[in-house]
């Protein structure tokens, strides 16, 4: 494990605040959903990870099992707040979500629409989520942020090649992190907030400010 | 009377707040547990008039202490105040006893209102 210690970019104090204000976002996340699919989920406890940013593939291999055969939702946002969402969900998935919300027949799940409506699911849950968690997170810290469109990834997570393209080799990633169980299968989604190094400095203040008003 | 107060919740920020949101002419003594197994534990010693738990928490969650909370004082006032706010968490707290439940993160006016009730509640039945 090459994680450096968080104590290094973050103190102690602004993780806890961190971890806390991420599991307000996860809630609310998970209640949106909720609201417009009637699918419950089981929350897990946030972890707040500092990473250098090229081995955040790597990590994230190592936390999704199966890492190989996933779907990921892949979103940006920006504004103070900067990063790159990314919701991983093992293979069968898309049709387990699919099952859960309507009564599906066995062989309808063969066909190519089927498999687009796997696809659709997927990046429906997860821009509900992400969108719930991102913006609750956001306002908390008094910030607004933009979001990409979603785009849903399947295969290997190589293939994303996401700290290459978004963020600088030379800089930290802090990861911010949860499972999401849905329903009473063993479905799962991993999500990864990912807050780009330039968004640091502004987080630091951020957390300092949201505290500021229990003093 | 309302005199002993628990919080348990893994997160210390989480008590933190909780604690700053309650109004500053309260005298209440405090006890803090950071799961639900050491904040049953603390439960049963200390006997609280007040106990708020979370339900995300490690070793084990907020669900599992309630209902053994409530198993050992079925008269016990407890409040959830968690983060997870799906209608079917609500009604599974509810079902369980729980007083009320409060979404995170709390504000001193759902704390002074909840107070109120709660001082009410105790005043008249004398329970806990």
């Amino acid at each position: 494990m090459t994680a450096v210690p968080s104590s290094e970019i973050l103190g102690t104090e602004e993780r806890d605040i961190l971890q806390e204000i991420m599991n307000i976002g996860f809630g609310a996340a998970a209640a949106d959903l909720a609201g417009v699919i009637d699918l419950y989920v089981q929350l897990s406890v946030p972890t707040v990870t500092v990473l250098p940013a090229p081995e955040l593939p790597d990590y994230i291999r190592r936390e999704v099992p199966d890492a190989r055969e996933i779907s990921i939702i892949e979103q940006n946002f920006w504004s103070k707040f900067k990063g790159i969402a990314l919701l991983a969900f093992t293979a069968g998935a898309g049709r387990a979500l699919l099952g859960m919300m309507g009564d599906l027949d066995e062989q309808s799940f063969e066909s190519d629409p089927m498999r687009i409506l796997e696809k659709e699911t997927l990046m429906e849950v997860g821009n509900i989520l992400v969108g719930a968690c991102v913006g609750k997170v956001a306002e908390l810290l008094g910030d607004v942020v933009t979001y990409s469109p979603p785009r849903v990834l399947i295969g290997d997570l190589s293939d994303t090649n996401v700290s290459k393209r978004i963020f600088d080799p030379g800089n930290y990633v802090i990861i911010l992190q949860t499972i999401f169980h849905f329903g009473q299968q063993d479905v799962r989604g991993y999500l990864f907030l990912i807050a780009s190094h330039e968004s640091i400095g502004w987080l630091k203040h951020a957390l300092r400010s949201f505290m500021s008003q229990y003093e | 009377m309302l005199k002993k107060v628990l919080i348990i919740d893994d997160s210390p920020i989480a008590r933190k707040i909780l604690r700053s949101c309650i109004p500053g002419d309260r005298a209440f003594e405090y006890f803090e547990a950071g799961d639900g197994q050491s904040g049953l534990q603390r439960f049963q010693e200390v006997r609280p008039d007040l106990t708020f738990t979370d339900l995300t928490m490690p070793v084990m969650g907020g669900i599992e202490a309630l209902r053994m909370m409530k198993q050992d004082r079925p008269e016990a006032v407890i409040v959830v105040c968690s983060a997870d706010i799906q209608p079917k968490t609500i009604d599974r707290v509810m079902e369980l006893g729980a007083y009320s439940m409060l979404k995170k993160p709390p504000s001193k006016e759902a704390l002074a209102d909840l107070l109120a009730k709660v001082d009410a509640l105790l005043g008249t039945t004398g329970a806990p």
